[in-house]
C-alpha cells in the first residue's frame, strides 16, 4: 500500500495527477539506451529507475554504446530476461524495427522513448516539439498582448526554425490580424549564432528607432545576443522569449532580462515514461493510459499511440523547478540577482 | 664614364594631365581611393534604400547614414578588423590561418569559464582582478596557440593550410568541451566594458575630441617630419600644396569621424537612468519634436529637441580597432620585423640568404595573429556578454575575405593593413545594410561572396593596367 | 644632362693594404692523401678562405664531390665549369645557403662553422647569387639593407638614410639608375643585378663571391663591374668569380679553378695556361702541364 502511494505520487508528479489503476508490484521494466556517452541520458535513466523501484518493480537496462548492432543484441538479451515492458531509445529508428517486432512477438510491450520508431504496437513518448514555439509566444504575449514584435529566427537551413516560427504564429495570429501585434523585424540567423543574432537585433533596433516591445528568439543562445543588443540601448527588460533551458538563460530569467526559457526537462520525460511503463505492465490498455493520443506525424505517417509532453516554460515565477530538478544550482541561477527580487533565490 | 643625352632609364616621362600630376604629387594609392569611393557609394545606396522602406533621419532619409548606425557599424566591424590586420601579415608571408574563428571560440570560452565559474564564485562577482586576469588570459592563450600553429608550420614543415585546417576543427572541439556545449554568461561587468555595449565603454565627446586632436597632431607631425627627413638628404620633395592637401584630408577624416561619433546620443532609456542615478532634473517637454534629447512630458520621458542629452563618442572596441590598425601599420612599415615579413613574402629564399631567420619569423607572425585573436575574443565575448563555442565560428572566412577585399594578394608579398580595415568595413557595411533592409542572411552571404570575387577581379585588372 | 661623376671612393672600408699575389715554386700538400708537385700556381701565406674536401649530394646526385679550393687576400679566383658542374653549389656551401655533407671550411687558417647565411656574413663573406636573391616586392634600398637595416634613434627603420646610402652605392655601379622608390620587380635585369652587386660590396666584405655577376649587364655596366673588381682586389678583398666568359676570367682573375661533374679538374695561375687549355679542362677534364690537377682530372 505504501509503495502504491509513492508510485502514485511519483506518477502524479509527472502526469499531473491522472487517475491510475491499482498496481501490483514485482514487474520488470527494461530499457535499451542508445548511448551513455551523452550526459543527459543518465539523467533520464536515474528518473526512470527511481519511479520504477519506488513502485516495487525491477529496473534493468543496457547501453548500446552508439551501435545499432549492439542495440539489437541488447534487446535480445533483455527479452531473454522476460521483462514486462521494454523501453527503447533507438540509435537507428529504422534498423530497430525487427527488434521491436521480436519484442511484440515475445508478448512484451514496447515504448519508443524520445526517439520515434514507427511501429503501431509501441507507445511513443516525447516532448511536443511543435509546442515549444507556441509556449514562447504565449509567455511573451501574456506580458505584451500588443505592440511591436521582433522575431529572431534560427538558421534558414534548419526545419526546426520554421516549425518554431509556425508555433509562434499560431498563437500570435489573432493579435496580428487584429492589428494589436505588429511584426517589425523578422530575420533568420546564420548558424543559430548568438553574435549574428546580436547584429540582427542591433540593425532591427536601428531601423525601427528602438520601437520594439517584445522579442521572440528561437533559442536561448540567440537570446543572449538579443539581450546584449537591448542592453546597449537601455532596453533590457522588455519581454524576450527563448528555449533550451540554457543555464545562462535561466540566470537571465532570474535577472529579469529574459522572460521565458522553454525547457524540456528530461526528468519529466523519464518519470512519465516510467509511470506509463508501470501502467502497461499492470495490464492497462495503451490507449487508456492518461495523456495518450494518436500521433501520425512521423516519416511514414504510421499512426501510433503517443504521449506528447508539454515542455516547461521557465519564468521568473518558477525558476525553483529547474533548481529542484538539479538542472541548475541555485548559485548559478541566482548569480548577480539583486537580493529579494526573485522568490527562488531567497 | 660618359653621359649621353637621354640615358635616363625607365620609360620617358610623358606630359601628364592635372589629374595624373595630382596623384603623382600626393602619392595617393588610387586603388585604396577606389575602395573608399565604392564604400561611400554602398553606404549611400543603403541609406536611400532603407529610407524607401522606413524613413529615418539618415543623410538621404534612411537608417544607414545616421550617427547611430555608423557608430554601431564600427563596433560590429571591430572584431573582424582587428584579426584581419594580423591576417594581412600572415598572407603577405605566404602563410594563412584558417583556425582564427575556432581559436576565438576557444579563447572566449576559456576566459568565460575562468570568469564565470572560477573567479566569480571565488573572488566575488565584480572583483577588479577578474577582468585583468580575463584579459591577460585571452591574450596569453591566443599568443600561445598562434605560436604553436607557427611552430608546426615553420619547424615541422607542415603546410600552414593543413596545420590551421586541423586547428579549425580541433580548437572548436576543445571549446565545445570547455563550455560543455553551453553558453557561459554573463561575463564580468568590468570585462564587458570592452564590448562597447555599456555606458562605461563610451569615451564621451570630450575625450573623443582629445583623441581626434592627438591623431591630427600625429598626422601633421608625420608629414612634417617626413619632409624634414627627405630635406636632410636633399631628396626630391612633394610640392607643398600636396603636403598640405594630405595633412588636411587626414585631419578632416579624423575630425569628421569624431564628429559623427560625438553626435550619437545615448539611448533615451540610458539617459533617463543616468539622470535618475545622478539626480539630474530632466526638463519638462515643451514639444515632442522627436529630437535627440529627452524631456519629461507628464509622467513619461519623451524625446525633444532641447532637453537633457549625453553623447557617446568613440566606443572602446572601435577605439581598440583603430589603435590596432595604427600600431599594425607602424609595425608593418616602420620596423625591421615588418620589413622582413614583406621581404620574405616576396622571396622567401632571398630573405633566408639575406640572413633572416624565416622560420622564427613565421612563428612570430603566427603568434602575433594569435595575440590579435585574443584581442578580438575579448571584444566579441564582452560585446555578447557571453561566451559560447558558436562565437567566432566561420570568422576565419570573414577575416580572410576582408584581407583579400583589402588588396592583399594570396600569392604573398603584397598587402596593406589599412586596406584590410577598409575591406572589413566594406563587408560589415553590406551585412549590416542588408540586415537593415530585413534581407535574410542567405542574401547577405550571396552579396558578400560576390563582392569578394569582384574585388579580386578589379584588383587584377588594376594591377595589369598599372604594369 | 649634367651629372656628378661617380666618386672613386668605395663604400667598403679599406681594411688592409693591398697584397700583391706572389707566385712560388714550393711543394705544398694539397688535399687528401695526394701530394702534388706545386708549380707557380699558389700565393704564399695563410689563405683567407680554405674549403677542404667539400661534398654535398642532392638525392643521388653528387653535386660537389670532394672539392677543395682556397683564396688569398687581394686575389681573384675564377671558378669555371660546364653547366651543372657544381660551381654555384660549392660557393653556396661557403655562403651558408647549403649545408655540406662533408668537408671543412677555414677562414684565415681557423676552422669555422658555417651553417647559415648569418654565419657566413659574420665572417665577412658576401655573395652575389646567380639568381640575385632579391626580394622583388620591396625597393632597392630595402634590398640593399635587408637583414641589417639602418635604424633611427627610436629603433624604427630609417628609410631615408637607407635610400641615401643606396643612392650613393648605386651611383657608383649604375649612374643612370633613378627608380629608387619602386619594387625591384619593376626593374630591368641589369638594374636588378646592380642592386645585388651593391648589396654585396656595401658591407665591408673580406671575401666576395660573385656568381655570374655580369650575366645580365650591358657592355658599359660590365666594364664598370670589371673596374670594381680591380678596385676591391686592390683593397685586399678576396674574390671568387664564377663566369662562363673566359675573356673576363683571364682579364680579372689571378688563378682559376675548373670543375667538372662536381669535382675539381685543376687549379692554375692564369699566366700559366691559355684559353684552349682551359677549354680542354672544362670540356674534357684534361689537365694541362701548367695546372695542378685535382681529383676530377682525366687520368691516362
Ligand atoms: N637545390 C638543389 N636540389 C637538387 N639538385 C640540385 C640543387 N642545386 C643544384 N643541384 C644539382 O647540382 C648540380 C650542380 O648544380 P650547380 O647549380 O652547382 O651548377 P653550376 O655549375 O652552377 O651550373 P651553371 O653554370 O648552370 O650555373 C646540378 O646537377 C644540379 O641539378
Ligand atoms: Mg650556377
Amino acid at each position: 500500500m505504501k509503495k502504491t502511494i509513492i508510485a502514485m505520487m511519483a506518477a502524479g508528479l509527472a502526469l499531473g495527477a491522472a487517475s491510475m489503476p491499482v498496481m501490483a508490484a514485482g514487474k520488470t521494466i527494461a530499457v535499451s539506451w542508445k548511448t551513455f556517452q551523452e550526459e543527459r541520458w543518465k539523467t533520464d535513466a536515474a528518473a526512470i529507475k527511481a519511479v520504477v523501484e519506488a513502485a516495487g518493480d525491477k529496473y534493468i537496462d543496457s547501453d548500446a554504446q552508439g551501435s545499432a548492432q549492439k542495440q539489437a543484441a541488447d534487446i535480445e538479451g533483455l527479452i531473454a530476461q522476460k521483462p514486462d515492458v521494454i523501453m527503447v531509445v533507438a540509435f537507428d529508428s529504422d534498423a530497430i524495427l525487427p527488434s521491436i517486432k521480436a519484442i511484440s512477438d515475445a508478448g512484451i510491450k514496447s515504448i519508443a522513448y524520445d526517439v520515434q520508431f514507427e511501429d503501431p504496437n509501441a507507445l511513443y513518448i516525447t516532448f511536443d516539439n511543435v509546442g515549444v514555439g507556441r509556449i514562447i509566444a504565449q509567455e511573451v504575449s501574456k506580458l505584451k498582448p500588443e505592440g511591436n514584435y521582433a522575431f529572431i529566427k534560427g538558421d534558414k537551413g534548419d526545419p526546426n526554425a520554421t516549425f518554431l516560427f509556425q508555433g509562434m504564429m499560431e498563437v500570435l495570429k489573432a493579435g496580428i490580424d487584429g492589428g494589436k501585434i505588429k511584426n517589425v523585424c523578422e530575420t533568420f540567423t546564420d548558424g543559430w549564432k548568438p553574435d549574428n543574432a546580436q547584429k540582427n537585433m542591433e540593425q532591427c533596433l536601428t531601423s525601427t528607432s528602438n520601437k520594439v516591445d517584445a522579442v521572440l528568439s528561437e533559442n536561448d543562445g540567440m537570446a543572449s545576443g538579443v539581450v546584449a543588443a537591448l542592453t546597449a540601448q537601455g532596453m533590457a527588460g522588455i519581454p524576450v522569449g527563448g528555449q533550451d533551458g540554457d543555464l545562462a538563460a535561466i540566470n537571465r530569467v532570474a535577472m529579469g532580462t529574459q522572460t521565458v526559457s522553454v525547457w524540456k526537462n528530461s526528468v519529466d520525460l523519464g518519470k512519465t515514461a516510467a509511470a506509463a511503463a508501470i501502467a502497461l505492465a499492470d495490464g492497462t490498455a495503451m490507449d487508456k493510459i492518461a495523456g495518450v493520443a494518436k500521433f501520425n506525424g512521423g516519416k511514414n505517417k504510421v499512426e501510433m499511440n503517443s504521449i506528447l509532453l508539454a515542455p516547461t516554460p521557465i519564468t521568473i515565477a518558477n525558476i525553483g523547478v529547474a533548481i529542484d530538478a538539479g538542472h541548475i544550482t541555485k548559485d548559478q541561477a541566482c548569480a548577480g540577482v539583486k537580493a529579494g527580487t526573485v522568490e527562488a533565490c531567497k | 664614364m660618359t653621359n649621353t643625352t637621354s640615358t635616363s632609364q625607365g620609360p620617358a616621362l610623358e606630359q601628364e594631365g592635372p589629374i595624373k600630376k595630382f596623384f603623382r604629387a600626393t602619392e595617393i594609392d588610387t586603388r585604396i581611393l577606389g575602395m573608399v569611393v565604392a564604400l561611400i557609394l554602398v553606404w549611400c545606396i543603403f541609406d536611400i534604400w532603407s529610407g524607401i522602406i522606413r524613413p529615418n533621419e539618415g543623410l538621404f532619409g534612411g537608417s544607414f547614414l545616421t550617427p547611430r548606425n555608423l557608430w554601431t557599424l564600427l563596433v560590429q566591424t571591430s572584431s573582424i578588423a582587428v584579426m584581419s590586420t594580423g591576417m594581412v601579415l600572415l598572407i603577405v608571408l605566404r602563410q594563412i590561418d584558417l583556425s582564427v574563428g575556432s581559436m576565438l571560440s576557444l579563447v572566449a570560452v576559456a576566459t568565460g569559464v575562468l570568469q564565470v565559474y572560477q573567479l566569480g564564485p571565488s573572488l566575488g562577482v565584480g572583483h577588479p582582478a577578474i577582468w585583468v586576469l580575463g584579459v591577460v588570459m585571452c591574450l596569453a592563450i591566443g599568443t600561445i596557440i598562434g605560436a604553436f600553429n607557427g611552430f608546426l608550420t615553420a619547424y615541422a614543415k607542415i603546410p600552414a593550410f593543413i596545420v590551421t585546417l586541423g586547428g579549425l576543427i580541433a580548437y572548436s572541439g576543445v571549446a565545445f568541451l570547455l563550455a560543455k556545449g553551453e553558453t557561459v554568461a554573463p561575463m564580468d561587468q568590468n570585462f564587458s566594458v570592452f564590448g562597447g555595449g555599456v555606458e562605461r565603454s563610451w569615451l564621451g565627446p570630450f575625450w573623443s575630441w582629445i583623441v581626434a586632436f592627438i591623431a591630427c597632431a600625429a598626422i601633421i607631425y608625420a608629414i612634417v617630419n617626413g619632409r624634414r627627413q627627405r630635406q636632410r638628404f636633399g631628396f626630391p620633395l612633394r610640392p607643398v600644396w600636396a603636403e598640405v592637401f594630405l595633412a588636411s584630408v587626414g585631419s578632416i577624416v579624423m575630425l569628421g569621424t569624431t564628429l559623427v561619433m560625438n553626435s550619437y546620443a545615448w539611448p533615451p532609456k540610458l539617459i533617463e537612468n543616468f539622470a535618475k542615478a545622478n539626480s539630474i532634473v530632466i526638463p519638462a517637454g515643451i514639444e515632442n519634436k522627436d529630437g535627440k534629447a529627452i524631456c519629461m512630458a507628464a509622467e513619461n520621458v519623451v524625446r525633444c529637441t532641447e532637453g537633457f542629452i549625453l553623447y557617446t563618442g568613440y566606443s572602446l572596441p572601435a577605439l581598440i580597432a583603430i589603435g590596432v590598425c595604427l600600431v599594425m601599420t607602424f609595425v608593418a612599415t616602420r620596423t625591421s620585423f615588418g620589413r622582413y615579413v614583406y621581404a620574405t613574402g616576396g622571396n622567401p629564399e632571398a630573405a633566408e640568404l639575406a640572413g633572416i631567420n624565416t622560420k622564427w619569423l613565421t612563428v612570430k607572425v603566427f603568434a602575433l595573429m594569435g595575440f590579435l585573436v585574443g584581442v578580438s575574443s575579448i571584444i566579441s565575448s564582452a560585446r555578447l556578454n557571453a561566451a559560447t563555442n558558436a562565437l567566432g565560428q566561420t570568422n576565419e572566412l570573414y577575416v580572410i575575405a576582408a584581407t583579400v577585399i583589402g588588396g592583399t594578394s594570396l600569392a604573398g608579398g603584397v598587402g596593406t593593413i589599412y586596406g584590410a580595415m577598409i575591406g572589413a568595413l566594406m563587408m560589415q557595411s553590406i551585412i549590416s545594410g542588408m540586415s537593415l533592409l530585413n534581407l535574410a542572411a542567405a542574401y547577405q552571404n550571396m552579396v558578400v561572396g560576390g563582392v569578394l570575387v569582384l574585388a579580386v577581379y578589379l584588383d587584377q585588372l588594376y594591377r595589369r593596367n598599372v604594369k | 644632362m649634367a651629372k656628378t661623376p661617380a666618386k672613386k671612393t668605395t663604400a667598403a672600408k679599406k681594411i688592409s693594404k693591398p697584397v700583391a699575389p706572389e707566385t712560388h715554386e714550393t711543394p705544398v700538400a694539397v688535399t687528401g692523401s695526394q701530394t702534388f708537385k706545386q708549380t707557380r700556381a699558389q700565393p704564399e701565406g695563410i689563405p683567407l678562405i680554405e674549403m677542404k674536401e667539400i661534398s654535398i649530394a642532392f638525392g643521388g646526385i653528387k653535386a660537389v664531390d670532394h672539392a677543395s679550393i682556397n683564396l688569398f687576400p687581394g686575389e681573384v679566383v675564377g671558378l669555371l665549369g660546364h653547366n651543372g658542374a657544381g660551381k654555384s653549389t660549392l660557393i653556396k656551401v661557403l655562403s651558408g645557403a647549403y649545408k655540406r655533407d662533408a668537408g671543412s671550411i677555414h677562414v684565415e687558417g681557423k676552422e669555422v662553422t658555417i651553417n647559415n647565411p648569418r654565419d657566413a656574413k659574420g665572417h665577412g663573406i658576401e655573395t652575389i647569387y646567380q639568381t640575385l636573391a632579391l626580394a622583388d616586392n620591396v625597393d632597392a634600398a630595402a634590398n640593399l639593407y635587408l637583414g641589417r637595416e639602418l635604424k633611427t634613434k627610436m629603433g624604427t627603420l630609417d628609410d631615408v638614410a637607407m635610400e641615401a646610402e643606396c643612392r650613393k652605392v648605386m651611383h657608383r655601379l649604375n649612374p643612370n639608375f633613378r627608380r629608387f622608390k619602386e619594387p625591384v620587380m619593376k626593374l630591368s635585369g641589369g638594374q636588378r643585378q646592380s642592386v645585388a652587386i651593391a648589396r654585396a660590396i656595401h658591407f665591408n666584405a673580406r671575401i666576395l663571391i660573385m656568381d655570374e655577376p655580369t650575366a645580365a649587364l650591358g657592355p658599359q655596366e660590365t666594364a664598370q663591374v670589371g673596374e670594381l673588381i680591380k678596385q676591391l682586389k686592390a683593397e685586399g678583398i678576396g674574390i671568387f668569380l664564377i663566369s662562363h666568359d673566359l675573356h673576363d676570367v683571364f682579364d680579372l682573375a689571378d688563378r682559376l679553378v675548373v670543375m667538372k661533374n662536381g669535382k675539381v679538374v685543376g687549379t692554375a695561375s692564369t699566366k700559366d695556361v691559355d684559353h684552349d687549355e682551359v677549354l680542354g679542362m672544362i670540356i674534357a677534364g684534361k689537365c694541362p702541364p701548367g695546372a695542378i690537377p685535382g681529383p676530377g682530372a682525366m687520368r691516362n
